[in-house]
């Protein structure tokens, strides 16, 4: 039995996003702001800007005001400014998100309706030539990291074959619209989602697989044979959907993990997300960006997690959470 | 609960192949020096070379031996991830059993911390870090252990509260023992084969994520990494060096953290049925 | 409608059903009733084709051979024509699913109704049985145990079959839910033929019109199920009634020696059975017809030990013994109870040899007995009223124990002291040195009748006539005396003939009385079935004056 996970570990881990995204240009050597804007923005500051984000960021104040003042300019929605960009972090990070979103969500969707089929599947004919090559086949899957994977992909059907396209998200300039639009986006898509599925399949895979041979011998599996029910409903309404449950509750954890891997996925793609932002942001060391793609990531993960715990007794009728 | 682990990693044909290509890739590690023809960071101007005897890999865009590299480079991965995978053990087994035996408080605000840090991504948080300061491999290793070792916590102590009620421990307490003195000899030795599979997937976990931070570029450069060898090869994906660059790198990293896996797969029936439904990996 | 030949199901090594017979005609209902481990549910499951063993034999559903159908048309038979009401247990229902989801499911799957139509009948299933209309939607973790078994028997009935299952379908509901559930079971459409899996005798009683009783894998017997439960045929039957605990039967609760063995050879029962000959070991018996009723015994069933015919026998004019009729059956205990005077004693010592009959004669095991020698003895002994006469004063416990062994001369002096040794260790005496140079007056009345049975035990006896074993004692001691006969005859098969005038006790040793007036034997039946419905007024009068707590006034006896 997981234990549950209630609000307070929620915002103990909100707490140390926060402390830690403050702390840590705080405790660098050398100057604050350049710690917290990095040397090449600091070159295009003017003095004045610089007295105003002294002031505005307390910086000659105790730490604990200081701490206040961010909190408060975070809370306002206001994540800083980024020189490289030329524009607000908020502002680059949204425009970027739509991209990951589609990604992370469309892989994370895939791969785990995926490893739950097969794992239904597998488990269902649990020791036979099909489960033990399936078993063996996606446990070696996992092995390759995803940023592998992607390149491998790319360079086959890219570069080699040339099916699909080798960057970005959409062809550029090209003004297409409407149905073609959206086949170009599934084409330029296609690549680093399956870089991305393929990457985290055996996850839900393995795990299904596993729930399913313990629940295939329940009293309850026996009873519906009995009902003279067809092998599709036996394995996917009665085993299948008590299979499930313990996929739900990982999911959260492994919302995080494909959020990372698409960080990887987008690099080798080119694909113009939050995760080829952080890394254009590693490059050019633009540290309010890096911030700002930080918490929005933590964060987020942190509140799908939240969700999908609420979310869990909603499945399993014989759980209740007290709250 | 006299499982043998030994036994079942024999008996499990995959976890015997997983035991094969971890050896085989310590070898690789241990070896480096004799089995590289070149030093690793020797630069030259032959560079892009494809395959021959005298470089049996080909050479990179600076003209560096790709084998040498790529056989230098399984010393980084294993370190950081033994390295990792005892530190995060230790820590999980000393955080996990403490909690179980001293209660109270105390372990109400651990398990609060350690299921906090369980739903944190960590690999956002150590490239948050990394920008900041570039780490130096041991920096790594302690940041990554520091990051890893509350999914063992966990685990260690559901294993360790229901241990701490058996009878042995019961007639040691009788005896006056302390509660270190029934940890040291009581619980931990019964640990033996979760603590074990704990750490082969700290260490695969590591391996992933050293290789990972290379890739993105904020490890160590001055040492010769799988991870950064596949960055490198990423911007000549156009060409066909890949076949010899970015191809082996890649399975040799692949293999690694398959033979990790395989047999921590095999290893996972000896704890299965003591801890169902707690997920290790 | 069913007809199962030669069904042997095992699992890897272990041989669960042994060779099983059975025919159902359509409409019945049988009942298979067995202990548990004996298969009963494995029956069950097989005829459904649900079980995982090597299932070997023929199981023909309205002519089909179920054996032979491949897995499509099984799944399309199970639950539309054969269904089952498995045993109420843990997990046996879905738990993410509600119980009208599950209920309605077959309705719908096997293509029979449509949702609204399947939520209908499910519903009124549901109500039929009980089951209230506002948990409908519950899932199955909140239902007590016997909500989830009103649900698995409305469940069963969906999609009408023609064949229902139904596995201890009244085990986990306690006495009041039971009849009303029963009832609704036996109301279910006349058409459906039931069978009946259970280990409770109430049960079978009343829902079912056959019962087949399953031992170590084989059917052991078979017949009307009010006939085989008031008079059972096969010692093991015999033994399971008096086991269990029910307001019919008077007689104390009797347990069966030994624990059920499935033996490689020979008939499953024999370890455990007292009438068991040596070729029980060796070969199975075959179930085959035997007066209206199936039975699996080389010896034909529970045999008759000892009869008589028109056993007579007069002092002068005066007839002691009119023309008795009396059988007495092995491992059974035959109660003679009369008033003093009624012929009681002259009719056991006439049995015994003691007096010669003037016509008619005694039989044992169909052979009659003429003169009596030392194999008659060997099988008959009695026990007699007085025990400070009948042990000699001048023997020792020891000695008079061991003189029947004396006299036979069986086996050697140390032989036969083990053996006097043994026995008086059955009859719960000291075995110590000190206790067996004891003389009778040196005991107490019930030690002394315990050393009388000891004598009569130690030539291993087939019967054993006591002759008011208990009229010198007092009632504590009179209590485990009777104890002492049960158990005697539990573990050894004993058959008695217990003569007492004391028809209080006589009702709770005895499984058949005899009453005796005036040399004649006026009435004799089942024990319960004399208590309960007396004929005679003779004996309606014994019965009102026998020792009560609660009347408080004393009823005359009419002769």
């Amino acid at each position: 039995m997981l234990s549950k996970r209630n609000f307070i570990t929620y915002a103990i881990a909100f707490v140390f996003i926060l402390l830690l995204n403050f702390l840590l240009p705080r405790m660098m050597p050398g100057d604050p702001l350049t710690a917290i804007y990095g040397d090449e923005a600091l070159i295009a500051m003017t003095p004045q800007l610089k007295a105003q984000l002294v002031e505005r960021f307390a910086l000659d104040q105790p730490l604990w005001q200081q701490f206040g003042a961010y909190f408060l300019a975070l809370f306002q929605g206001q994540l800083g400014h980024s020189y490289y960009f030329n524009a607000s972090v908020l502002s680059v990070i949204l425009g970027r998100l739509p991209w990951t979103l589609l990604l992370v969500g469309t892989s994370l969707v895939l791969s785990t309706m995926l490893g739950i089929i097969l794992g239904i599947e597998s488990g269902w004919r649990r020791g036979s030539k099909t489960d033990r090559a399936m078993l063996a086949g996606l446990m070696s899957l996992n092995g390759f990291p995803d940023f592998f994977l992607g390149m491998l992909l790319l360079i086959a059907f890219g570069v080699t074959w040339g099916i699909f396209p080798l960057a970005g998200a959409l062809t550029p300039y090209s003004g297409l619209s409407g149905l073609a639009l959206l086949f170009d986006v599934l084409r330029h898509l296609f690549l680093p989602v399956a870089a991305l599925t393929l990457a985290h399949l055996a996850g839900s895979y393995l795990l299904t697989r596993n729930t399913m041979i313990t629940v295939l011998k329940e009293p309850y599996m026996l009873t519906a044979r009995a009902k003279g029910l067809s092998q599709r409903v036996l394995k996917y309404r009665h085993a299948g959907r008590n299979s499930m449950l313990p996929v739900v509750t990982q999911t959260g954890i492994w919302t995080g993990r494909v959020v990372t891997g698409a960080l990887f996925v987008e690099l080798v793609f080119a694909y113009p997300g939050v995760g080829y932002l952080t890394y254009e942001a590693l490059l050019a060391r633009d540290y309010p960006i890096i911030q700002g793609v930080f918490l929005m990531v933590a964060i987020s993960v942190l509140v799908a997690n939240f969700l999908i715990d609420l979310s869990y007794p909603k499945l399993d009728p014989r759980v209740s959470y007290a709250y | 609960m006299h499982i043998d682990l030994k036994k079942e990693i024999k008996e499990s044909g995959p976890g015997k192949t997983g035991l094969f290509i971890l050896l085989l890739m310590v070898a690789m590690a241990l070896l480096a020096p004799v089995i590289a023809p070149y030093n690793p960071y020797q630069q030259s101007t032959a560079s892009l070379l494809p395959p021959s005897l005298s470089h049996w890999l080909g050479t990179n865009h600076v003209g560096q031996d790709i084998w040498s590299r790529l056989v230098f480079g399984a010393r980084t991965s294993l370190l950081v991830g033994f390295g990792v995978g005892i530190l995060s053990t230790l820590l999980g087994t000393i955080f996990g059993v403490s909690a179980a035996l001293v209660g109270g408080f105390y372990e109400k605000v651990l398990m609060r911390i350690v299921d906090a840090f369980i739903v944190i991504p960590m690999v956002i948080v150590v490239i948050l870090i990394s920008a900041y300061i570039r780490p130096s491999i041991l920096t790594l290793i302690l940041l990554l252990s520091l990051l890893s070792w509350q999914g063992g916590a966990r685990i260690m102590r559901a294993q360790a509260l229901s241990l701490k009620e058996r009878g042995n421990v019961t007639a040691a307490k009788s005896f006056g023992a302390s509660r270190f003195y029934i940890a040291w000899r009581h619980v931990v030795p019964d640990l033996g084969p979760i603590l074990l599979v704990d750490f082969i997937y700290g260490v695969r976990r590591a391996v992933f994520m050293e290789a990972g931070l290379a890739f993105l570029g904020i490890s160590d450069p001055t040492v010769v990494s799988w991870g950064m060898m596949m960055r490198d090869a990423l911007s000549f994906s156009y060409l066909n060096v890949w076949q010899w660059w970015l191809v082996p790198t890649g399975v040799a990293l692949s293999l690694t953290i398959i033979g990790l896996t395989f047999v921590g797969h095999a290893a996972e029936p000896v704890i299965e049925p003591r801890l169902r439904g707690v997920e290790i990996a | 409608m069913l007809e199962i030949k030669d069904l042997r199901v095992s699992y890897g090594q272990d041989v669960v059903l042994n060779g099983i017979d059975l025919e159902l005609e359509s409409g019945e209902t049988l009942a298979i009733v067995g202990e548990s481990g004996t298969g009963k549910t494995t029956l069950g499951l097989s005829i459904m084709r649900l079980v995982e063993g090597t299932v070997r034999g023929s199981i023909r559903f309205n002519g089909k051979d179920l054996l032979l159908l491949t897995d499509s048309e099984m799944q399309q038979i199970r639950w539309s024509q054969i269904a089952m009401a498995f045993q109420n247990a843990n997990n046996v229902l879905n738990p993410v699913y509600t119980v009208l989801d599950q209920t309605m499911e077959p309705m719908i799957e096997h293509g029979l109704k449509s949702r609204g139509e399947a939520r209908d009948r499910a519903a009124e299933l549901l109500r039929y049985f009980g089951f209230p209309q506002n948990r409908f939607s519950a899932y199955p973790h909140q239902l007590s145990g016997g909500e989830q078994q009103r649900v698995l028997l409305a469940m069963a009935l969906t999609n009408d079959p023609e064949l229902l299952i139904l596995d201890e379908p009244l085990s986990s509901l306690d006495a009041a839910t039971r009849a009303g559930v029963g009832n609704l079971l036996k109301e279910i459409d006349k058409h459906c033929t039931k069978l009946v899996a259970t280990h409770d005798l109430d049960t079978a009683s009343k829902l079912a019109d056959r019962m087949a009783v399953l031992y170590g894998g084989k059917i052991i017997e078979l017949g009307p199920t009010q006939e085989v439960l008031s008079r059972p045929r096969h010692p093991y039957t015999r033994a399971l009634i008096r086991a269990y605990p029910n307001m019919t039967m008077v007689k104390d609760l009797q347990g069966i020696k030994g624990r059920m063995t499935r033996p490689a050879s020979g008939c499953p029962f024999h370890s455990r059975c007292t009438q068991a000959i040596d070729i029980c070991q060796t070969k199975t018996p075959q179930l085959v017809w035997n007066e209206g009723r199936q039975i699996a015994c080389h010896r034909g069933g529970i045999i008759t030990l000892l009869s008589t015919r028109n056993l007579t026998k007069s002092f002068g004019s005066l007839k002691a013994v009119d023309s008795v009729n009396l059988h007495i059956e092995a491992g059974e205990t035959l109660a003679l109870v009369g008033q003093t005077g009624s012929g009681k004693t002259t009719l056991a010592k006439t049995i015994m040899g003691l007096h010669q009959p003037n016509e008619g004669g005694v039989y044992l095991e169909d052979a009659k007995v003429d003169n009596r020698g030392k194999d008659f003895y060997k099988r008959v002994q009695m026990v007699f009223q007085n025990p400070g006469e009948s042990l000699s004063h001048r023997l020792s416990v020891m000695e008079a124990v061991m003189e029947p062994l004396d006299i036979q001369g069986v086996g050697t002096k140390e032989e036969r002291e083990n053996k006097a040794i043994q026995v008086l260790g059955e009859v719960e005496l000291p075995q110590t040195g000190d206790f067996l140079n004891k003389y009778p007056h040196h005991l107490s009345g019930g030690e002394m009748q315990r050393v009388a049975i000891a004598r009569a035990l130690v030539l291993d006896p087939a019967l054993l006539i006591a002759d008011e074993p208990t009229a010198f004692l007092d009632a504590s001691v009179q209590a485990k005396i009777l104890k002492l006969l049960l158990n005697l005859q539990e573990q050894r098969g004993l058959s008695m003939l217990y003569i007492t005038h004391d028809v209080a006790a006589a009702r709770k040793v005895s499984d058949r009385i005899a009453v005796m007036l005036d040399g004649k034997i006026i009435e004799e039946g089942l024990s319960n079935e004399i208590i309960a419905a007396p004929k005679q007024s003779y004996t309606k009068s014994l019965l009102s004056a026998a020792s009560a707590l609660h009347p408080t006034e004393y009823s005359s006896i009419e002769q």
